[in-house]
């Protein structure tokens, strides 16, 4: 157990930036509040001998190894993409979640499936709320599911809402994550939390392939400021080259350049290794080259058991990932584990200095040459 | 409270200070009495209003100190005898209205006004000391040194003003205000009173005139014939007198409240025959003849008195004037550090200086004994901090403006005012508040932080005043916020009473001092009519009162005007059961672990929360709880439950 607190969380993680605003260090803390982007902290909390709000932080001392041991009964290794029992192509086959998904729907189709056969009770989720900021949602049925459907691209505190389930709650939980947030559960899996909901009762990660998330601060006053929020129907970043953000309104689409979209990137996301989600069940993202499908990477057994189902349930189309997609796949995550780590390394001053990380020496070598 | 108005001439009531000043006024027979609560001033008017129908005399809480002044003075003009009440502060408010009123005169009936000092501002901002003003408005003022002579010397100094046809000023100080004494009656008087303001009235046997400063030069003239006239009265006033030997070691020069510590002091030592005591009541202008003759008692001469080296500086400029061979003792006092520069006295300091200037050694007790005396009072005494009340409004608010400047995160803070609020400085209101002065001088500062956004100024400004504060001093800062388009909140404690200084009624409450229903001023109808966005917030809905405060600090509109709305706790319950009982469920509560770290007991501090330190839970002070429910809504483990009383 550490021995640091709120006010090191705030001191190393929020002041610097570094903080992704997964949501781990609020919902069940009185004094750590995330509110329009920002996490505060409303008063001095004593605590520094267990404080979990610094413990669970996936920008906190993080062992790579421990977390990998515990998940997926290995050391950690150096796969660009983690772990990887298969990999697919996949399309949600159901037609309402096809309209709504913002590439093939295998996000909202397998959580679709996860509620109606029991193998979840609930899921959380981010919703886009009226005012079209993200925000975190406790999905229970199918419908719950669908109105979360498609991104905003904005960072969202998702563990927030999952540390807000009151800890006697049994039900079994879904929780669909960026993977910062990842990173926190399986923090949590590896020295369970106290105090809050079970992290045993979460029972299917579906991480989601990222290569940074925009500030729900900056980037949505840059949106209220330039377009009618309320007309807004969809957000969508269309793979390279198309180098654009769209927005979907009733009256049409407006455009902007990616450049000036990346202004509004987090800072916390160019210190992050990890593209993939790698300490996920099952990991999902789009397909370059390939409009309405996604790229799917099943990890662990409760992954390969829910794309199962799906196959047998019929409710993914399924298809093999051409290996040029694979490649370019691991090329794109390998980019961002060396961007990232130098990006580390030329904050901290030190190559063996890598803040939070707890790599082998061997990994830095090579990601750092 | 005393019966003020019995008509037993002859007996003895036991009053405190307040109360015999009040029965002193209606000895002297005012028909009318205005003033503005304040600590240690309250009493007198809220005495005098009780029985003002019984009496047939009119008394009012007026909006704030100046207004009382102004009125009271107006029924002097129309030969009403009158008196106005106030603490300290209060003679700042008032000061311009004084300035002037001096020079024009008062009119046929007496008018005095009463000052409450407070020395170590035990309820106060300031210890401002009144006695200094009396000096550069050129009036008489006196002080009574117990509460025999609080009644005799207030009856005496409206004779003294009406002869003068000048405001007198009668201080007074909390431990003579508050305390209480033996009081033997005088008459009643029967008189029925006849107002009527005369068009030219007689500026006391010099000029006919009307009531104004001008031609001031003249008029300043005229006062100090008045105030030579008062020095010669003060020459053989009975409030002034000397009691110990005729050749003393020491010669103390004392009033007041210090009267009294020095006879304790001197008996204590056992002085009698060394040590004399000048007590002078008569304190400006100074009976100079009285004090000379006296400054002869001793070579040594020791000042003994509260806040401002009042009397030792005014005895010093008088030997300042004695001829150049003439014998001057040597002084003792504030400026030699033998008495405190600021703060109350009490005997032992008075034992400590004589001691000190006649090298005796003094032990009351043994040390031991006061050790363990002081240990025994602390084991029965509960833990506790100066804070709001359980169940008080102030802390609700204080809780969501906490919590709106912190999310809103532009370092926004509160300018703030006096009252029960001011509390909030401190752990009682979460260290909120950043300024405190004066009544109103919140909302005055918040209109020019809100100006500053040229200068790259973003911090929300969020000014905070009670509701009697609110009519008594702010809305003239909140029109000129609207006016010139300030960015700040005036936030409005409305718990619907004056309720630090005891629960006097105000302008917004519909009831007059002496309990009768009146039209109320609505303070949201007002702020409407004024412009200003106003908002209506039960504090006790803490999300809600968060959210409308965050929504209001985004805004970039000029000055609004938050109203927290909740009736002081204290009056609530008084009329009406606790709403809810409120318990902790000790399976939920986590005490001090992650996830808590008893937010309740630790940062919330409602006196009706108690950290049980054994069992590692908070429980709930069953006397001391009223109920109100919020800390429910405080804690993060919804561990306290209420239920419907």
């Amino acid at each position: 157990m550490t021995t640091k607190g709120c006010k090191e969380l705030v001191s190393e993680v929020i002041e610097t930036r570094l903080c992704a605003l997964c949501g781990a260090c609020t919902g069940n803390c009185p004094y750590l509040t995330y509110y329009k982007g920002r996490i505060t902290l409303l008063d001095n909390c004593s605590r520094t001998d267990e404080a979990q709000c610094y413990e669970y932080c996936p920008r906190t001392y993080t062992d790579m190894n421990a977390i990998s041991q515990k998940i997926f009964g290995t050391p950690y290794g150096e796969n660009e993409i983690g772990t990887v029992k298969d990999v697919f192509m996949a399309r949600a086959t159901d037609n309402r979640i096809k309209k709504k998904a913002q590439y093939g729907g295998a996000v909202t189709a397998l959580l679709s499936l996860a509620l109606t056969e029991g193998v979840i009770d609930g899921a959380v989720l981010t919703k886009t709320s009226d005012d079209k900021s993200p925000a975190p949602f406790l999905a229970q049925s199918v419908d719950d599911v669908l109105k979360c459907a498609g991104s905003s691209y904005m960072a969202c505190p998702v563990l927030g809402r999952y540390n807000q389930i009151p800890k006697d709650d049994s039900s079994k939980l879904g929780i669909v994550a960026m993977p910062c947030q990842v990173l926190s559960v399986a923090k949590m899996k590896t020295v369970p939390p106290a105090n809050r909901v079970s992290i045993g009762n979460v029972d299917m990660v579906i991480g989601l392939f990222c290569t940074w998330a925009l500030s729900p601060d900056t980037f949505y006053q840059f949106l209220k400021e330039n377009l009618d929020l309320s007309k807004v129907k969809k957000f969508d970043i269309p793979p390279p080259p198309a180098n654009r953000f769209d927005v979907y309104t009733a009256s049409g689409k407006t455009s902007f350049p990616l450049e000036q979209i990346r202004k509004h990137t987090m800072l916390a996301c160019s210190h992050c290794l990890d593209m993939t989600s790698e300490f996920a069940d099952i990991s999902v993202g789009s397909v370059e080259g390939t409009e309405g499908w996604n790229t799917v990477i099943v990890r662990t057994d409760a992954g390969a058991d829910l794309m199962q189902r799906a196959k047998r349930k019929g409710k993914l189309q399924i298809d093999k990932l051409p290996e040029s997609n694979l490649e370019h796949l691991k090329e794109a995550a390998l980019l961002k584990k060396k961007r990232a780590l130098n990006e580390i390394v030329k904050r901290s001053g030190d190559k063996k200095n890598l803040l939070y990380l707890s790599l082998s020496s061997q990994l830095t070598k090579k990601l750092l040459a | 409270m005393a019966n003020i108005e019995i008509n037993a001439p002859g007996t003895s009531q036991l009053f405190i200070g307040n109360e015999a000043i009040a029965r002193g006024a209606l000895e002297a027979g005012i028909g009318f009495a205005a003033a503005y609560p304040g600590t240690p001033s309250s009493e007198i008017l809220g005495s005098l209003a009780q029985v003002a129908k019984k009496m047939g005399i009119y008394a009012e809480w007026s909006i704030n100190e100046m207004v009382a002044m102004e009125a009271a003075a107006g029924a002097s003009f129309a030969g009403i005898r009158a008196l106005a009440a106030m603490k300290q502060n209060g003679i700042n408010v008032v000061s311009d209205f004084l300035a002037n009123l001096v020079m024009s005169g008062t009119g046929k009936g007496g008018l005095v006004l009463v000052s409450c000092d407070d020395p170590s501002a035990i309820s106060s901002s300031n210890e401002q000391d009144t006695r200094p003003i009396a000096k550069w408005l050129d009036i008489p003022l006196v002080e009574p040194g117990d509460f025999q002579e609080a009644k005799d010397m207030t009856k005496w100094l409206f004779d003294l003003a009406e002869e003068l046809g000048t405001l007198c000023i009668l201080r007074s100080v909390t431990r003579i205000a508050h305390a209480r004494g033996n009081v033997k009656l005088g008459e009643l008087p029967t008189k029925q009173h006849k107002a009527h303001f005369d068009q030219i009235h007689d500026l006391k046997n010099v000029m006919p005139t009307t009531f104004m400063p001008l031609p001031s030069s003249l008029r300043h003239f005229f006062l100090h014939m008045k105030l030579d006239k008062a020095r010669e009265k003060f020459e053989s006033s009975p409030f002034n007198r000397y009691v110990g030997p005729d050749k003393a070691d020491l010669l103390i020069i004392t009033g007041g409240s210090c009267w009294l510590y020095s006879q304790d002091a001197i008996e204590a030592l056992k002085l009698r025959d060394r040590v004399g005591i000048l007590k002078l009541g008569t304190l400006w202008p100074l009976p100079e003849r009285f004090v000379t003759e006296h400054l002869n008692k001793s070579d040594k001469v020791l000042f003994v008195e509260e806040i401002d080296p009042f009397l030792e500086r005014s005895v010093m400029e008088l030997a300042g004037n004695f001829p150049p061979n003439a014998l001057r003792p040597t002084f003792y006092g504030k400026r030699s550090g033998h008495i405190n520069a600021y703060g109350e006295l009490n005997p032992d300091m008075v034992i400590k200086a004589v001691s000190t200037i006649l090298g005796l050694t003094y032990q009351a007790r043994d040390v031991a004994y006061s050790k363990k005396s002081e240990a025994l009072v602390k084991s029965t005494v509960p833990e506790r901090s100066m804070t709001f009340c359980a169940g008080c409004p102030h802390r609700a608010t204080f809780w969501a403006i906490k919590n709106a400047l912190k999310l809103d995160g532009r370092d926004g803070f509160v300018t703030g005012d006096i009252g029960c609020y001011s509390l909030a400085l401190g752990p009682a209101g979460f260290f909120q508040v950043r300024t405190m002065h004066c009544m109103g001088g919140g909302a005055g500062v918040a209109n020019g932080l809100g100006k500053l956004g040229q200068f790259g100024f973003d911090q929300p400004v969020i000014a905070v005043v009670g509701d009697s504060t609110f009519y008594h001093a702010t809305i003239p800062a909140l029109i000129n916020g609207i006016y010139n388009q300030s960015k700040f909140i005036l936030v409005i404690l409305d718990n619907s009473a004056t309720a630090m200084t005891g629960f006097q009624p105000h302008p917004g409450t519909g009831m007059t001092a002496m309990g009768e229903p009146t039209k109320a001023v609505s303070m949201e109808a007002l702020c409407h009519a004024l412009g200003a966005h106003v908002e209506v917030c039960d504090p006790f809905d803490l999300k809600g009162t968060t959210a409308t405060l965050l929504k209001m600090m985004a805004e970039d509109s000029g000055a609004k005007v938050a109203i927290m709305r909740r009736q002081c706790e204290l009056i609530r319950a008084k009329k009406e059961k606790s709403p809810y009982n409120v318990r902790v469920d000790v399976e939920k509560c986590i005490g001090e672990d992650c996830g808590c770290d008893r937010l309740c007991t630790r940062i919330f501090l409602c006196p009706g929360l108690v950290w049980d330190k054994k069992a590692g839970k908070s429980r709930i002070d069953e006397v001391i709880c009223s109920g109100c429910g919020v800390c429910v809504d405080v804690c993060p483990q919804g561990a306290i439950i209420r239920e419907a009383a």
